[in-house]
């Protein structure tokens, strides 16, 4: 999990899924969630990845004024979530340390990072990559 | 349909009354102020006991539960307790990772939660 603040990784292999966002996470949520389900992840880990994207996406609406995009494509070994948008994210390792207890806010990036088993955060004045990385289990492999 | 919908009632039990806030859907960033209205508007009436039943909450994010936060800041300055009740799986994940659940009690049941 290396912060960065170079330029955005490259874009989405071929056959990614595309989708807009500007008010209606719940549709992002679906998205995600059939996605998941469809790449082969296991019910727990599909519902954290669509905490994971839920939480980004938010941000979307909390801190920018423009839309988001969702990106979702996956291989033999994973599926990937990307969101981009016109947000800055100011230090690169927000959401690395817990937020104590009961604390009003900072819990959304630390949800994510705790849920996705790697997350890649580029973010510079000309917006926001995060790439939410959710391993697939080999097939055979128990739960 | 709404994303989230809420109902209150003042449930009497047999020791003593108390206050229970139903949540149904999804609770995120685009309704975490309706819930954190209805909310305060319970909050303010000074119930001893703020149930939260999260059996119909398919989703919460964290907004959401800065709200819930919020609410159980409020109740514990006045004297009262607030307690979640029945989260789903990805709900009860999300309350223990936050920690929140160290704050607020979690039960499996309202009638647990009311118990206490």
């Amino acid at each position: 999990m290396q912060p960065s603040r170079g330029l955005p990784p490259p874009a989405p292999a071929n056959g990614a899924i595309y989708h807009t966002y500007r008010s209606d996470l719940s549709q992002v949520r679906a998205l995600v969630l059939q996605q998941a389900r469809q790449a082969g992840l296991t019910e727990g880990k599909a519902n954290d990845l669509v905490l994971a994207v839920s939480e980004v996406a938010a941000n979307t609406l909390r801190h920018t004024r423009s839309a988001g995009t969702l990106a979702i494509w996956h291989d033999g070994h994973e599926i990937v979530c990307e969101i981009r948008d016109e947000g800055t994210i100011a230090d690169p390792a927000a959401g690395t340390r817990k937020p104590p207890p009961g604390a009003s806010g900072g819990h959304g990036l630390w949800l994510v990072r705790q849920v996705c088993d790697l997350v890649e955060l580029t973010s510079n004045a000309s917006g926001t990559t995060i790439r939410m990385h959710m391993g697939l289990r080999p097939p055979g492999a128990p739960g | 349909m709404d994303l989230l919908t809420t109902s209150v009632a003042t449930v009497e039990s047999g020791s003593e009354p108390y206050t229970l806030v139903e949540l149904v859907g999804e609770a995120d960033v685009t309704n975490s102020d309706a819930l954190r209205e209805v909310l305060d508007a319970e909050v303010a009436k000074h119930p001893r006991t703020l149930i939260i039943d999260l059996s119909g909450l398919r989703f919460m994010d964290s907004s959401a539960l800065h709200v819930i936060l919020r609410a159980n800041r409020a109740m514990d300055r006045q004297g009262g307790v607030v307690a979640l009740a029945s989260p789903r799986d990805p709900v009860a994940k999300m309350l223990r990772l936050t920690a929140a659940d160290q704050l607020i009690p979690v039960y499996a049941t309202v009638s647990d939660a009311s118990a206490g």
